[in-house]
Order: C-alpha cells, then sequence, then structure tokens
C-alpha cells in the first residue's frame, strides 16, 4: 500500500483551499443522510427523521463553520509536518546514498572545503590589509599627507619626507578640503620596569583628538590625555590593550602608577582599545600613546586626515600647496617641497602582490567550482538508469529533482562546515607566516562577507550542476535508459561536451597559476642568491648611542670611538671593523643638485636625494665591498675634501673613462666645495635584492663622529662571539648599546615580503593542481566506467590492452593538451599583473612556462593512471554480462 | 434513564476505542459509541467530528477516501500507531483516575455516619 503521506504528496497540487472545505460538507451530508436513514428505519416519517438527524447533529451553521475551522486547522498542520517529514527523508536517504559512495563523496567534499576554506583565508586577510586598511569611521575618506621635492628629481631615487609642526599646524588653521588632520609619530623607545628590566617598546605621539578620528569612543580604563594635559606639559601616559594586556596582567589597578621611558618618568592615565591603532598593515601594535605637542617646532610628524566629503585628492593637494607657500613664506609656483596625498591602500608594501593573490585565491575557487560541477554532472549520468527505474516506479520529476537537491545540500552542508573550519585554520597558518612588516595583521579576523559569498556561490553551483544534471537524465527517455543500460556511450551527448568544457576550462586556470608560481618561485631563488655587492656571511652591525649616553661633545665622541674601534680589533673572532654613518638597511641622504666639473651646469633648481654615507677608510674591505679603480681615502682630515663613488655614477658620467681626479659636489647654494673622486667602488643594494644599485651613491670621510655611529663587524664566528663587544662598550660608558644585528638576518627580513606572497600562491597553486587532477580523475573514472561494457568486448574479441590504455590515455591528455594551449595563452597577458613583483627573471620566462605545461600535462596523465589500470582489469565476462 | 454529558477530553479517547478495532467513517463511529454506551452517553454528532479533526491533526488518526457498503463516498478514519500507544496510555490513566475517585466518594459516605454518631 501506498503511504497516505506519499499520496497526498501527488493530490497536494491538486487540492486547493476550497478542497477539504467541500469535504466537510460532504461529510456533514453523508453523516446527516445517514442518521435520517437510521431514523427512518425505526418508523419515523422522512422529514421528521431528517429533523431529528439535525437537533442530534447540533445548530448546524455553527457546527459547519467550527468544522471547517477545524480542518483548516488540521491540513495546515499537516502540511507542515509533511513538509518537514519529506524533507528528513530525503536527507536521509542522500545520507544512504553518498554513504555508498564513499570515495566520491569524501572528493566532494573536501573539494567544497578547500575551495572555500582557502578563499575565505585569503581574502580576508587581503580584505584587512587592502578593502578595510584602516578600520576608522569613513575610511574611504581617509588619506595619508606627505611631501615631496618638488623638481629635478634626477637620482631616480622617489622620497617622501613627513611634514613638519609648523606646516601642520598652518594646514590645519586653514584646511578647507578636510575635516580633520592628525599628527603621529611612531619610534621604538626603551622601557625601564621598577625593578630595573628594559625592554624596547612600540610607542606612538598622538593628538588628543586621534582615538575620536580612528571611531573610538572610549578607554577601556581611565581617560585619553586632553589638550590640557600638553599645555601643561604633564608626563602622561595611555597604554595600548595588548600591552596592558601581556605585560601588565590587565591590572585595574595601573592607573596613576608610573612607566619610565627613555628616561623621563610618565604616569599612567587611560588604557585604549586594541581597535585604537594604525590599521592590519602597520608594523605591529602600539604598546603606548603618549601626547603629541604640536607646538614643538621641531617635530615632524605623519599626517593622516579625512577628506570633507565631495572634496577630490587634487583639489586638496592644490589647497595644501597653496596654505604651505603662505605659511613658510614662499612664492606659490616656487615651493621646494609639494604635498602627496596617498591612500592606505596605496601605501602599503605588498599592494600588488596581495591583489595577485586574491586573483589566484578567485582561480582556485573557480577550479574548485568547476570540479564540483563536473563531479556532480558525472554522478548524475552514472545514475542515470537508477533514476529512471525510479521514474517507472512512479516518482514524479520533481520528487527526483527534490532527491538530489537534497544530496547536494547535504554536500554543501557538509562541505561549507569543513570549509569554514579550513578557512579558519588557513587564516592562523596565514597569521603566523605573516612577514614581520605586517605584524599587526595578528588581528586580522576571518571576513564574513567573503565566507558568505564563497558558501553561496559553491552551494549554488552544487545545486545548480544537480539541477541540470537531473535535467539531462529526466530528458533522456526512460525506455531508452532502462534498455541500453550501461552500453549507452557516455550518456546524454551534452553531459559530455559540458564536462570535456569543465575539465579543459579547469586545466588552463591551472596552467596560468603554474606559470604564475614558477615566475614568483625563481623571483624568491634569485632574490635570495642575488649578489648584493657586499658579503653577508659574518658582518654585523652595531648602532652605538653615544648622544643618549651622554657623549654630547665632538671630541669626547671621537675620544670615546677611538678606544671603542681599537677594541673591538682585539676581540678573538672579529677580523676587522670599521665606522660608518649608515649600515645596509638604513639610508641617509644629502638633498641639492649633483654637479660635475667640466660638465654644463644643472639648473640651480634643480633638487635630488643622493646616498651619502660617511665611512672610515677600512669600511669598503670589512663590508667585503671591491674598490674598482683608484684606492679608498687617503686624507681623513677633518679638512678631506675626498670623495668615492659608486660604479653606476661612475658609468653615468664618464661611461668607461676613468672618473679618479675629477671634481664634483652636491649643491644646494653654491659655497659647497668641491670634492675630488679619489676612487670607484661597486654597486651595493644595502636595502634589500629589489633595491635599485645603480643610483648614485657617495662615500665621504667619516671626519667627525655622530650621536648615533654604526660600526660594521666582520667575524669569524656566529654573533654570540660578539658578547665581550657589548661588554666593552658598557665599560666604557655606552650605557644603552643596543643589540648586534646580523646583516644575513636583516636582509632575508627584506624579502619576507616577497617570500610570503609566493609560499601562499605556490600553496594555491598546488592546490589548484590537486583539484584540476581530481576533477579529469573523475571524468576519466566516469569515462571507463561506461566503457567498461565495450572494453570487455574488445579484449574478449582479442584487443591487446595496451591498445585500450593507450586510448584512455590519449583522451586525457587530449583534454590537458588544450586546458595547457589556453592556460599559457592566458599567462602571455596575466603575467603583466605579477611583472613588478619578478626579479632576475623576466615575465616571459621561457622555462617557467614548459614548467607549467609539463607540470600540468604530468599530472593529467597520472590522474590517468587509476582509470587505466582499471580498464585494462576488466574481466571480459563479467563486463559484458553485467546488466 | 438520564443521559450522562461526555466529560471533557474523554470524546477523544472514546473515538480511539472505537477505531481500535476497524477502520469506520464518522457515522459509524457515532452508531458504535451509541450502541457501547447503551444510549446512556449525551454526544452532540458535531462534536464528534471536531474530536476527529483533532486526533487526525495530532497524528494519532488518519483518513481516507472510502466507500460504503452501499457505495456512498466516506471518509473513513484509521487509528495509527501512535494513537495505538496513545489509547493505551490514556485508557490506563482513565482507569485508575475512576478508580482513585470511585475510591474517595465510596469512603467518604462511610464516614459520614461515624461522625454524626459522636
Amino acid at each position: 500500500m501506498i503511504r497516505s503521506g506519499v499520496r497526498r504528496a501527488f493530490r497536494l497540487a491538486l487540492r486547493r483551499r476550497d478542497g477539504w472545505e467541500r469535504d466537510v460538507e460532504d461529510e456533514i451530508k453523508l453523516h446527516l443522510a445517514l442518521r435520517a436513514e437510521q431514523l427512518a428505519a425505526q418508523g419515523r416519517n422522512a422529514d421528521e427523521a431528517y429533523a431529528e438527524a439535525l437537533r442530534r447533529f447540533g445548530p448546524l451553521s455553527e457546527s459547519r463553520a467550527r468544522l471547517i475551522d477545524a480542518a483548516r486547522h488540521r491540513e495546515q498542520h499537516m502540511q507542515r509536518t509533511e513538509l518537514l517529514s519529506d524533507l528528513r527523508q530525503d536527507v536521509s536517504f542522500a545520507v544512504r546514498t553518498l554513504g555508498r559512495q564513499k570515495g566520491w563523496t569524501a572528493v566532494t567534499i573536501l573539494t567544497l572545503a578547500l575551495g572555500i576554506g582557502a578563499t575565505t583565508a585569503v581574502f580576508s586577510v587581503v580584505s584587512s590589509l587592502i578593502l578595510h586598511p584602516l578600520p576608522y569611521p569613513n575610511a574611504d575618506r581617509i588619506v595619508h599627507i606627505n611631501q615631496q621635492p618638488s623638481e629635478g628629481n634626477n637620482t631616480g631615487i622617489s622620497v617622501t619626507i613627513s611634514a613638519a609642526a609648523p606646516v601642520v599646524r598652518a594646514w590645519m588653521k586653514a584646511t578647507r578640503s578636510f575635516e580633520t588632520l592628525e599628527g603621529s609619530q611612531d619610534s621604538h623607545q626603551t622601557m625601564k620596569t621598577a625593578n630595573g628590566e628594559q625592554s624596547t617598546i612600540a610607542t606612538s605621539l598622538v593628538f588628543p583628538t586621534f582615538p575620536e578620528f580612528a571611531g573610538v569612543r572610549r578607554p577601556l580604563l581611565g581617560r585619553m590625555f586632553t589638550k590640557f594635559d600638553i599645555e601643561n606639559g604633564a608626563h602622561v601616559v595611555v597604554l595600548g590593550e595588548s600591552f596592558w594586556r601581556n605585560r601588565l596582567g590587565s591590572s585595574q589597578r595601573v592607573l596613576n602608577q608610573t612607566l619610565t621611558i627613555s628616561d623621563t618618568l610618565y604616569t599612567i592615565i587611560g588604557v585604549m582599545p586594541a581597535t585604537l591603532g594604525f590599521g592590519a598593515a602597520s608594523a605591529r601594535p602600539i604598546d603606548v600613546w603618549l601626547p603629541l605637542d604640536i607646538r614643538n617646532d621641531k617635530l615632524g610628524m605623519a599626517v593622516m586626515a579625512r577628506l570633507r566629503p565631495g572634496m577630490t585628492v587634487g583639489g586638496a593637494m592644490k589647497e595644501l600647496d597653496s596654505i604651505f607657500a603662505r605659511s613658510q613664506g614662499f612664492e606659490f609656483g616656487k615651493i621646494p617641497f609639494r604635498t602627496m596625498i596617498t591612500t592606505p591602500a596605496q601605501k602599503l608594501r605588498f599592494h600588488d602582490s596581495l591583489v595577485m593573490l586574491a586573483v589566484a585565491v578567485a582561480l582556485v575557487m573557480l577550479v574548485a567550482c568547476a570540479n564540483v560541477a563536473h563531479l556532480l554532472l558525472a554522478r548524475s549520468a552514472t545514475r542515470q538508469r537508477e533514476l529512471a527505474i525510479r521514474a517507472a516506479l512512479g516518482a514524479g520529476r520533481g520528487r527526483l529533482l527534490r532527491q538530489l537537491l537534497a544530496e547536494s545540500l547535504v554536500l554543501s552542508f557538509t562541505g561549507t562546515v569543513c570549509g569554514v573550519f579550513l578557512g579558519w585554520l588557513g587564516l592562523h597558518a596565514l597569521i603566523a607566516l605573516r612577514p614581520a612588516a605586517l605584524g599587526a595583521l595578528e588581528a586580522a579576523q576571518l571576513d564574513l562577507t567573503t565566507l558568505g559569498i564563497a558558501i553561496a556561490v559553491a552551494v549554488a553551483s552544487g545545486m545548480a550542476f544537480a539541477a541540470m544534471g537531473a535535467m539531462q537524465s529526466a530528458r533522456a527517455s526512460t525506455h531508452d535508459a532502462l534498455k541500453n543500460g550501461s552500453l549507452a556511450a557516455s550518456g546524454p551527448r551534452g553531459h559530455g561536451r559540458l564536462r570535456g568544457l569543465l575539465v579543459v576550462s579547469e586545466m588552463a586556470l591551472s596552467a596560468m597559476l603554474l606559470v604564475g608560481a614558477t615566475l614568483l618561485v625563481r623571483s624568491v631563488v634569485s632574490l635570495q642568491h642575488a649578489d648584493l655587492g657586499f658579503e653577508l656571511k659574518g658582518l654585523y652591525a652595531l648602532t652605538v648611542p653615544l648622544s643618549e649616553s651622554g657623549f654630547d661633545s665632538r671630541a669626547s665622541r671621537a675620544d670615546v670611538m677611538k678606544s671603542v674601534m681599537s677594541r673591538l680589533a682585539a676581540i678573538p673572532g672579529i677580523r676587522s671593523a670599521a665606522m660608518a654613518n649608515v649600515a645596509p638597511g638604513g639610508r641617509w641622504f644629502n638633498i641639492g643638485r649633483i654637479e660635475v666639473q667640466d660638465e654644463p651646469p644643472v639648473a640651480k633648481s634643480t633638487s635630488s636625494f643622493v646616498d651619502v654615507n660617511s665611512v672610515q677608510p677600512g669600511y669598503f674591505a670589512t663590508m667585503g665591498m671591491r674598490v674598482k679603480t683608484g684606492s679608498t681615502f687617503t686624507d681623513t682630515t677633518a679638512q678631506s675634501l675626498q670623495v668615492i663613488i659608486n660604479e653606476g655614477f661612475a658609468r653615468h658620467h664618464w661611461s668607461g673613462a676613468s672618473p679618479i681626479g675629477r671634481r664634483m659636489r652636491i649643491a644646494q647654494t653654491d659655497s659647497e666645495p668641491w670634492l675630488t673622486i679619489v676612487g670607484v667602488v661597486n654597486d651595493v643594494s644595502t636595502s634589500g635584492a629589489a633595491s635599485e644599485s645603480t643610483a648614485p651613491v657617495l662615500y665621504t670621510p667619516m671626519t667627525r663622529v655622530s650621536g648615533r655611529p654604526e660600526v660594521l663587524i666582520r667575524a669569524t664566528g656566529n654573533a654570540s662571539t660578539l658578547a665581550p663587544a657589548i661588554a666593552m662598550l658598557k665599560q666604557l660608558g655606552v650605557s644603552k648599546p643596543t643589540p648586534i644585528g646580523s646583516m644575513e638576518v636583516l636582509m632575508s627580513g627584506l624579502i619576507a615580503g616577497p617570500r610570503f606572497v609566493m609560499l601562499l600562491l605556490a600553496t594555491f597553486t598546488v592546490l589548484a593542481l590537486i583539484l584540476a587532477g581530481v576533477g579529469l580523475y573523475g571524468v576519466m573514472a566516469y569515462t571507463v566506467a561506461q566503457r567498461t561494457r565495450e572494453f570487455g568486448i574488445r579484449v574478449a574479441l582479442g584487443a591487446p590492452g595496451q591498445r585500450i590504455a593507450r586510448s584512455v590515455i590519449a583522451h586525457g591528455t587530449q583534454m590537458a593538451v588544450a586546458g595547457a594551449a589556453i592556460g599559457l595563452a592566458g599567462a602571455y597577458w596575466g603575467t603583466k599583473l605579477i611583472e613588478k613583483e619578478l626579479y632576475g627573471v623576466t615575465r616571459l620566462d621561457p622555462a617557467s612556462f614548459a614548467v607549467g605545461a609539463i607540470v600540468l600535462i604530468g599530472t593529467a596523465v597520472l590522474a590517468c593512471v587509476v582509470p587505466t589500470r582499471r580498464a585494462l582489469s576488466v574481466d571480459p565476462m563479467t563486463a559484458i554480462r553485467a546488466d | 434513564m438520564t443521559r450522562l454529558p461526555v466529560l471533557k477530553g474523554t470524546l477523544d479517547l472514546l473515538v480511539l476505542r472505537a477505531l481500535n478495532w476497524t477502520p469506520m467513517h464518522g457515522f459509524e463511529i457515532v452508531s458504535w459509541l451509541e450502541r457501547a454506551a447503551t444510549g446512556s452517553l449525551e454526544i452532540e454528532d458535531s462534536a464528534l467530528y471536531q474530536a476527529v479533526y483533532r486526533l487526525e491533526e495530532r497524528g494519532l488518526l488518519q483518513a481516507e477516501w472510502g466507500v460504503t457498503e452501499n457505495n456512498r463516498r466516506a471518509r473513513y478514519y484509521k487509528i495509527t500507531t501512535a494513537g495505538r500507544t496513545h489509547l493505551r496510555a490514556e485508557t490506563r490513566n482513565w482507569m485508575s483516575y475512576a478508580d482513585t475517585v470511585t475510591a474517595i466518594l465510596t469512603a467518604a459516605q462511610d464516614a459520614t455516619p461515624s461522625r454524626a454518631a459522636t
């Protein structure tokens, strides 16, 4: 007997609202009739009997209304429960069906999970860095304001300078383009605790209005400093949340306690929540907030501002330029520094890499969707017979469709749950692997919008393809499906085409990713092995903070450094040491125009940034640099006018001829003395392998010791052998020597960004490749399953197994080759996107393209191996007998 | 003979009991109850239908259109497994309730004269 629920399901469409109303009427009518008959049989006349029946029934119109009401209630309730029980039935049936094909189910769920997880994890990072770089209200109107030399930049070095306090004051007073301007000055300072322990903390000097600007309503504890604190010169400090939690154990009693920061005693007046900061792209969370006094003319500061609605960046730049000119007494056309306004996203160092990464992950998501799609299609095709049988047994098309949808829902749901978990895991892995420059990324959270979109895309594509498969199966006539059975070559014709198309496009996307990833891997390898122009191994730098240790006079500095240098040389393991104004990783510029004797004079308004370093004669030997022509300094007296230049500069001006003995200078006024070139040294990339090394660099003899000289040390052992150097400095009265930095570590830190992106991209490429492989495997396995009977017959007729294997592999390879061709063509344009990220390899590097194609086709052949072996293992008799 | 009004809630129980044996349509249920109660129960016919619909909604009954022996279309009601379980439990409840009430009522009758004696 067919269950009444099923019966009801079919009648559902026929029964309108008045259907059950009529049922009630019929029931009442029948009852009255039967009752009247009963009474008539007891001997009453017909009219009397009917009247009595009515009486016993109860007041008719009222009763009828009550019954209809009860019936409506009943119908609604039963429809609801039936819907639920149908759903439960569909889902449990789906779970059982899927459970029978564990491998297929696992692959599909894993594919979905990887797609959703990877996309969510990476987009969460990208969105916190690029899309929402600053978590401030009206963030789209926030900009950074800097200044730049206005013209004549002939060194190719682009430098921005932060605005000085008087300029910022003038801007704040007169601007109409901005709602507010906020200055800040970040630095690292030494903090001393009560028990004398020292540590370095990240500090930021800000205006009292900064929390409001950043959308932070109230402190966690205490209060923010006010302009009265600043006017009174109060030494007050507000703590950052992470500092307060990690270093002070979230103590509620910190207020009014004191902290010693850079030898000044500060009173803690408040704690600010972690949301106050400079966004995920900043190096690390701020430990303490200090007041920034805008009245102090000597201060320079980074400026952030919120544009008024409707104001443009261009207009704002013009306005700030004119305010600057007016306030500083320049003529408008002749200001030395021009305002430069950038958006937070532009300021981000890894901007392009991250965009590229986002594109890569979107491609992976597409591959995953394509995979799920044809996994579903392949499945619905193999189930054509099952579906046909069920249709023949009376299941409606809607019912079958609902069944398939239920299956895809079960898959989507499980995939989504796993995907969210993977995304969460992935995000934390990314955060753990983050380069130091993105320290504040720590606070990044799963981006719910992305998660929503990823799930929606995955579920929608799953449902769509499930439905498509069902429709195609349903269209094929039931009779044909039953009659032909597995003899049918590949299900409905449309299926094969669609699946082929999906595989080819997956292969193409994977090929593009492969080429891109190979290019980047090669770039990072070249970056790591790049010749920087100096020897990294065994090179250390030591900053000596003389002025902070009370060596204020020039003579006392020269004296102490003389002792330092001679004692350093005596420490075992130190081969040589030399003082310099800046060590690798840092830069120091002179601003002016480069003038070379006997060359036509340069326009007076020219103003360039030129790298200048004052060094001791032994600097080049210690660095491991080569003096190409001439010699190192021979005159190191205070009157020395010698200069050493780099090869790039020499080539640019003397192209081949020897510059030794020629004279040059960096002029601002015309009173600067001419310097005589005594030597040429090789180009060095002191700011990392990717930095420009051929721009002009001038080395001058170190004739006087600055307040914070750098000492470069060439050692035979590792950093620990340099411990005596620190002890020696302390002995000499240098109170706060900074730790000795290894140049190897420093330089590898400089390529941490590209390496991070490369690692991610490589991971996603492997992921895409695996997915594409799985996709191809699915299709091949399906094809082989479809042709099992044909293979059996062919083997029975004496066809050699190899020929069958060849046909299977050829089929797979064809699709892979087509995909690879399309993918490489795509990569031809696509690599433009990453051109800027490449180092030591061109974007059309043939080797990388070849690797892409070979790996792809190799994967494809591998994906065909299992199906091929299955095809060969077909026992002819079984295959033919199989229904 | 006086006809007793049906106590609230017991009609459901009676309907289930009626259907426990075999599926019936509405009038058959009414007739069965009248026969079983030998005319001592006062039931308004429409109330019975309301009870039936209620039981159907709760899944204790199932309805199907069928044909009477006189070839008339009628809605037949059949007790479900849930209905049977419900019937068993409620019958037990009702019996013990009735026993208790009976016990109390009869005990009170005995008590009155003894108090009068003091």
